[in-house]
């Protein structure tokens, strides 16, 4: 078994006003050395290796599910294997 | 003219849809359940409003997996009026039977309150009964309505004449340039964040929405 984490983020270009939101609160904080915080989501994805090569599962599941690519982007990192 | 009100898990505003068009309008409707798959014998389908499958992952990317959604699909393909509103909006974009995504509003609040349109194409099946550049008041109700497109893709829509309503004083959710709904290329499926369905009865204060549905049944009665 494979476990694989997803990151979706929304691309560069797009306003992420939760990140935004966070970043001035991080501000009255007293923290001005934060520049900029993006807000974005994981999903941990335990894969059962078969004839299937685990990138490829990454790839189909995020592009036809977990990624909105109007306005998101991913990359993912595995985490355990077994 | 017989038209679909597709019911996901989640939809809270299914009724509303179907008031609108039977008891308002007169229309002949019936509910269709998204576990269903067929839509013979349907001339017209809506989406309606609310939290189908609860908005997980993003609102309206479960939607598209339920049983219906390839009739939804085949209606669009064959030139048959698909509405969606609200929710509806969401699901259609996320079908890719619209371009663009509903993104999280700016303000991140729930906006709930009418406002004013401006019909910016009434050269649709849905919107022929309004005047080009008439404003109009409708209520909104949602938290992820901001609409988004990448550049290249907002030139082609506007290009096209796609844009059918914008918001005219206030942008609520900070979409791309104030835009409330918008058609396929074609001009057969629309998609907006206002609730025309809410705006059909002069009992309850604002009838702005009316037309939307006349114009859908003006078309089908041009065709026959």
């Amino acid at each position: 078994m494979t476990t694989v984490r997803i990151y979706v983020t929304y691309k560069q270009s797009v306003f992420d006003p939760q990140g935004e939101a966070i970043t001035n609160s991080i501000h009255s904080l007293g923290h001005d050395e934060v520049k900029g915080v993006k807000v974005g989501k994981f999903f941990d994805v335990t894969i059962e290796e078969g004839d299937k090569p685990v990138a490829e599962t990454v790839k189909e599941i995020s592009e036809e599910l977990l990624v909105n690519f109007n306005m998101e982007t991913y990359s993912y990192k595995i985490l355990e294997e077994e | 003219m017989k038209f679909a009100v597709i019911q996901f898990p989640g939809s809270n505003c299914d009724i509303d849809l179907y008031e609108a068009l039977h008891t308002v309008c007169g229309a002949d409707v019936a509910y269709v359940p998204s576990k269903e798959s067929s839509l013979d014998g349907f001339d017209a389908v809506m989406l309606p409003g609310g939290f189908s499958y609860g908005d997980y992952l993003r609102a309206g990317a479960i939607a598209r997996f339920t049983n219906i959604m390839p009739a939804i699909v085949e209606m669009a393909k064959a030139g048959k009026p698909v509405f969606g509103t609200c929710n509806g909006f969401q699901i259609l974009t996320e079908a890719s039977l619209l371009p663009g995504a509903l993104k999280r509003n700016d303000s991140l609040k729930f906006v709930c309150k009418t406002v004013e349109l401006e019909v910016v194409n009434n050269d649709t099946i849905f919107t022929s009964e309004y005047q080009k550049g008439e404003k109009i008041n409708l209520p909104i109700a949602h938290a992820d309505g901001s609409f988004y497109a990448d550049l290249e893709t907002l030139q082609k829509i506007e290009d096209n004449g796609q844009v059918v309503f914008r918001y005219s004083k206030e942008n609520p959710n900070g979409s791309l340039n104030n835009i409330a709904g918008i058609t396929n290329e074609r001009g057969n499926v629309l998609g907006m964040m206002p609730h025309p369905e809410r705006a059909v009865e002069a009992l309850l204060g604002n009838t702005d929405g009316l037309r939307l549905f006349k114009s859908i049944l003006d078309h089908a009665e041009v065709k026959a």
